[in-house]
């Protein structure tokens, strides 16, 4: 992650959570917390007890972020964030909280002629991890249409090119879905287990090899052993969690998106 | 497809419930965030290294990132870092760790080191590396926090040690661990008992050691990779270094790295040594000769007339105390020659060795460490100083490591000196100051290295100064003149000679040097004994440059 990306991605996120900024130039940012964001960053949990209890008035904090040091923001009292920065895996973990569930309708770009109907679509973005001892990431977006069933990838990407607001627009409607989402969920499950299982494995044949070896070496030292020692089957134990190979799925967010019908 | 997998059903429960209740919902900005953070967070390969981008401000040497790598491509997280001292072990243990953090293989671990190192290591992980690692301290800390550092002496303990083995460790790093050569030692078998998943043993000695040392190490980190006892035994039982057999070599070389110095193209700081010759006054120099004369008295044979000579050497006070202390064990009659000692004392009135550190400490006026090799001097010094309006911090080895932590942070704030007894050389970085000044020197090559080591290390970006003390015509004056004339000590390389004394076996080199000096009835003898040492010292050396191209060769 560059600097810049960092910068773009924290001003985006104090935007977006309704914090303004009480000074904002190229090498640092000072923002002034809502009460609400204030709670959510700066950990100190009596104060707000505190507030509460004897009504007081609540004076959130001010963050300074440096975002491009130099011999300026060295006078300042702030943090510098760069890609390992503990306050930026704060910010991280609290988009991705803050950004998990979602339902959107399309609004029409051109005026409308009468009526016009949005298709329900369950969309959901996945993190697939391949581990073993040693481990990838690849992430995966996914779309399913909630009428025919239909399931495409790159959906995120679609949705990025349409125009979408919280609100149904005036003059539209939605179609009911026929694949309820509990089961359109079981769907994409299915689809991305297939996907998994047309993947290329090698990886995990080769942890597989390296686990085997280990334990062959295991084996061998304590071959002359009639009983084997305890350590024997913690050191098993280890090595299976060393090395055997697994597949991890978790959803980073999705939603429901009622979308206009295309024909492309 | 004979591979586990596991679907997260977290987000679908909530996914449903919010559906039912018809939100709430996150903005569009938000959803799109949430998405970017996670791409950020991924690591698309399994191959290479995240840790670095994480940590910009760290300066990573190229050996160390290769370390890193080859433990986690190559060694499949199980290793020992064996590099020469000073090359940074600690370094490549927390770029292994933040690497198998980042890819979210570790999330707990464990941290054994010596109990002088802990709260180094617990600052080293949260400052360099931003690990949230925590000094073990109440035993709830085993469960709760998941990072956490420990001296191996507690952790083997009960109650703890049985919570310990609760506990599913992902990582194991353990300093300092050729402590863990002896396989009958409690020690050992604590950590025999540890769930190893990942595991890295540091340790900068591991291969001069006897062959079943190395054994006992290396059936820790992965038992049977040199086969079992029986079958090593058979094999290599008469090997009597590891160098020396091809196949065993490579064995280990599977499992353990070790840097050399001379193989890194790293550029040390400059060091200037510099010998400071003193003079006696006259007091000192009677005070000195009446020390002498004890030789030929009959009860000579009971104490170390090495000891008082050096204590003359250092300070009124320091002799004086040890004099007491000998004088209360002679009973009632107190001999008429240490009565003359005592008067000798008490004619004193100046220190020549003080008044040459003030001088050199006004002239540098920046921060000073002296190292003296007693408390008795350490105190006079301090009070010494005071007199004229230096403040210093005292140092001893015996401080509790809170105490050693608040010593030092007092140093680099408030004074400009800082008084070390010998002890105090463990454990302590004190790169921000360039100026030792060697009050006393020890007889022992390896201790001044070490004392040296505590500015002179990678980090330091000053060059050095080190000053060494030694009066005129006495005891000093010989070890100065051996150190730096026939060793050469200054000029090598920094952990040279610590390599040679190893393969010779000659670390108890202050004993040979004490038995030249006191017990030699001549000075020809002396002379003699003295170069016996050398000799030896420069064989090892040859015979260390030769294993040095074996090395290269292979």
């Amino acid at each position: 992650m560059q600097q810049h990306e960092i910068r773009r991605f924290v001003e985006r996120y104090f935007t977006a959570n309704g914090c303004t900024f009480v000074e904002a130039n190229d090498d640092y940012l000072i923002i002034q917390l809502t009460a609400e964001m204030d709670k959510e960053l700066m950990n100190r949990p009596f104060y707000w007890h505190y507030i509460e209890r004897t009504g007081g008035v609540p004076q959130p904090m001010q963050l300074t972020l440096i975002t491009r040091a130099n011999e300026r923001t060295d006078k300042l009292k702030g943090e510098r964030l760069h890609f390992g920065a503990p306050r930026l895996h704060q910010l991280f973990r609290s988009a991705q909280k803050r950004g998990s569930f979602i339902r959107l309708y399309e609004e029409p770009s051109m005026p409308l002629h009468g009526n016009a109907a949005l298709h329900p679509w369950l969309g959901m973005n996945v993190t697939i991890s391949y581990e073993c001892d040693r481990k990838k990431d690849e992430i995966v977006s996914l779309g399913l249409h909630l009428i025919s069933g239909t399931i495409i990838e790159s959906f995120h990407e679609r949705l990025r090119e349409r125009r979408l607001t919280p609100k149904i627009p005036d003059y539209c409607f939605t179609i009911s879905p026929l694949i309820k989402p509990r089961s359109g969920i079981g769907r994409i499950e299915q689809y991305i287990r297939g996907r998994i299982a047309a993947d290329d494995h090698t990886w995990a044949d080769e942890a597989h090899r390296r686990w085997a070896d280990d334990l062959a070496l295991l084996d061998e030292f304590y071959k002359d052993s009639e009983e084997k020692p305890e350590c024997y089957y913690i050191e098993k134990e280890a090595l299976e969690k060393q090395y055997k190979p697994r597949i991890t799925v978790s959803v980073i967010n999705g939603g429901l998106f009622y979308l206009l019908p295309r024909t492309s | 497809m004979n591979i586990d997998l596991e679907m997260d059903e977290t987000w679908k429960e909530e996914f449903l419930a919010r559906v039912e209740k018809d939100g709430p919902w996150a903005s569009w900005e938000m959803y799109e965030l949430a998405l970017e953070a996670a791409h950020h967070l991924s690591v698309p390969e399994f191959d290479g290294l995240q840790a670095p981008k994480h940590l910009p401000h760290l300066t990573i040497l190229p050996h160390q990132l290769e370390v890193a790598r080859r433990v986690v491509e190559e060694m499949n997280g199980k290793a020992i870092l064996a590099d020469e001292v000073g090359l940074g072990k600690t370094i490549e243990a927390g770029l292994i760790l933040k690497e198998y953090m980042i890819r979210g293989l570790v999330k707990k671990a464990l941290i054994l080191v010596p109990a002088s190192l802990v709260s180094q290591w617990v600052r080293e992980l949260n400052e360099k590396f931003f690990i949230p690692a925590v000094q073990q301290k109440k035993s709830y800390v085993w469960e709760q926090c998941d990072i956490v550092v420990s001296s191996i002496d507690t952790a083997k303990k009960p109650p703890h040690r049985d919570i310990i083995y609760e506990q599913p460790y992902d990582m194991i790093i353990i300093d300092e661990a050729h402590k863990l050569k002896n396989n009958k030692t409690k020690n050992y078998e604590f950590v025999q008992n540890l769930k190893k998943k990942f595991c890295l043993l540091l340790t900068a000695t591991p291969i001069q050691n006897r062959i079943e040392e190395i054994f006992n190490l290396v059936s820790l980190l992965k038992p049977g990779h040199l086969g079992n006892a029986e079958q090593f035994a058979k094999t290599y039982g008469k090997t009597r270094a590891v160098q020396t057999n091809e196949h065993l070599k490579a064995l280990v070389n599977k499992v353990m790295i070790r840097n050399r110095r001379a193989d890194t193209p790293i550029e040390w700081s400059k060091r200037h040594v510099e010998p400071v010759l003193i003079e006696f006054t006259d007091e000192e120099r009677e005070l000195y000769e009446a020390v002498r004369a004890l030789r030929h008295e009959s009860f000579a044979g009971s104490f170390s007339l090495i000891t008082l000579l050096r204590e003359a050497c250092s300070s009124r006070e320091a002799l004086f105390l040890t004099m007491k202390n000998m004088i209360d064990k002679c009973g009632g009659t107190v001999p008429e020659s240490l009565e003359y000692v005592l008067e000798k004392i008490n004619a004193v009135t100046t220190n020549s060795k003080a008044e040459k550190t003030l001088e050199l400490i006004r002239s540098i006026n920046d921060k000073v460490i002296i190292f003296t090799e007693y408390r008795a001097t350490q105190l006079y010094l301090q009070w010494f100083l005071k007199q004229h309006g230096i403040s210093s911090v005292p140092f001893r080895g015996g401080f509790r490591r809170g105490k050693k932590d608040w010593m030092q942070e007092l140093f680099k704030q408030h004074a400009q000196v800082f008084i070390a007894t010998e002890a105090g050389g463990e454990g302590i970085n004190l790169q921000f100051c360039r100026y030792v000044i060697n009050y006393d020197l020890p007889w022992n090559p390896m201790r001044l290295e070490q004392r040296i080591g505590r500015v002179h290390r990678l980090g330091q970006t000053d060059d050095v100064y080190i000053y060494n003390f030694a009066v005129k015509q006495t005891v000093e004056e010989h070890i100065l003149t051996l150190l730096y004339e026939k060793i050469r000590l200054f000029e090598r390389v920094v952990g040279e000679l610590d390599d040679i004394l190893a393969k010779m076996n000659l670390a108890n080199l202050e004993h040979y040097f004490e038995d030249a000096l006191v017990h030699s009835r001549s000075e020809g003898e002396m002379k003699i004994k003295m170069e016996n040492i050398i000799a030896m010292i420069e064989l090892a050396e040859q015979l260390g440059k030769e294993g040095g191209k074996q090395h290269a060769a292979t």
